[in-house]
């Protein structure tokens, strides 16, 4: 009975073979439609990343020969950003590595798997070890150095919070993004 | 032989392995259309990939059935929606043939995505070993794996 279910599965795919191989399916137009797209393609949220820390760096020297920071603050928050610009590099690169096209799904699982544990410790772990004493340092060199007498010195860090906030929404929407393809991805392998 | 040549060439050789892998992972006509479309661009994308050692069906079916199993289906779309040159839709006609060909179709589809990537290369008549490949698993786990479908299937039937 078994063998016999097998080979009729056997046979309706030949006769799928058989019935496939009478069709064109494919035109010319097909053909030339698919070999205009791009055969390279670019990971442009993490460029995107690369731009912003490139900006940014630039940008606090700027904010030190204003006086709105330190000389030691200054240096810190650039030593952080390539800091953080490097472990997003080590975090992405296996994932980069990846050839979705020629990569078996066991490897593809296992790099996914760990993409995703890295990217969730940078998360919770070192995201608050390294934001929150930098904003408090910012706070200080920008509001309490700075406020001008009678001024409280909490409003001078209000636009500082709020930058934070966009910015960090911004960075929780990305890493959500990445860790959910991430899942769905492993998901689709282990279902 | 130029790229292009190549690819169309390859493409027409091997256009019913492809159509047979987005069939069984499409609901109708139309998502086999879209899928079939991604796969070759997904092929012409990655044939400087393609390395000459492994064969170039174990290749095709990688690259089809990672196209089937892992593309977020609903981006993407980089080119225009081309219906396939076929004057047969086995999801709609009720001739022999295409009855024989749905009921297949409803057999695999009661499986798991990756069973069903198993079962397939399993028809195609691809060695253990090649099916390993495609997987990234070893022969023998290839064989376990299969004898655990067919036993799922038995009780399905």
């Amino acid at each position: 009975m078994e063998k016999m279910e097998f080979e009729e599965m056997r046979n309706q795919f030949a006769i799928l073979k058989k019935q496939l191989d009478k069709q064109e399916i494919i035109s010319n137009r097909l053909l030339r439609e698919t070999m205009k797209a791009k055969r390279s393609s670019i990971n442009s949220t993490e460029r995107m990343c690369y731009v912003f820390v490139a900006i940014a760096l630039l940008l606090t020297p700027l904010n030190f020969y204003t006086h709105a920071w330190g000389l030691a603050f200054s240096i810190v928050t650039c030593l952080m950003m390539l800091f953080c610009a490097a472990a997003t590099y080590y975090i992405h690169k296996p994932v980069d590595d990846l050839n979705f096209l020629t990569d078996d799904f066991a490897t593809v699982a296992r790099v996914m798997a760990k993409f995703k544990k890295q990217y969730n410790q940078w998360l919770y772990y070192w995201t608050p070890i390294l934001l929150i004493p930098w904003l408090g340092w910012a706070c200080y060199d920008f509001g309490w150095k700075h406020a001008p007498e009678g001024v409280n010195p909490l409003w001078m860090c209000f636009p500082l919070l709020i930058g934070a906030v966009i910015g960090g929404s911004i960075g929780l929407y990305y890493h959500f993004k990445a860790v959910n393809a991430a899942q769905d991805i492993l998901d689709e392998i282990q279902e | 032989m130029k790229q292009e040549e190549y690819f169309t060439q390859l493409v027409r050789e091997h256009k019913s392995t492809i159509y047979t892998v987005c069939y069984m992972f499409s609901k109708d006509e139309e998502e086999v259309n879209d899928l079939f479309q991604e796969t070759l661009i997904n092929m012409w994308k990655g044939i400087d990939s393609f390395r000459e050692e492994s064969k170039i069906s174990t290749w095709i079916y990688r690259v089809a059935l990672n196209t089937c199993l892992l593309q977020e289906r609903k981006k993407k779309k980089e080119m225009k929606k081309m219906p396939l040159t076929m004057d047969v839709n086995f999801f709609q006609d009720n001739d022999a043939n295409s009855t024989q060909v749905r009921m297949l179709h409803q057999r695999i589809g009661r499986l798991g995505l990756v069973d069903r990537a198993l079962v397939m290369m399993w028809l195609e008549g691809m060695s253990y070993d090649e099916i390993g490949a495609v997987m990234g698993i070893s022969a023998q786990n290839v064989g376990v794996k299969l004898f655990r479908i067919k036993e799922q299937l038995k009780k399905n039937a």
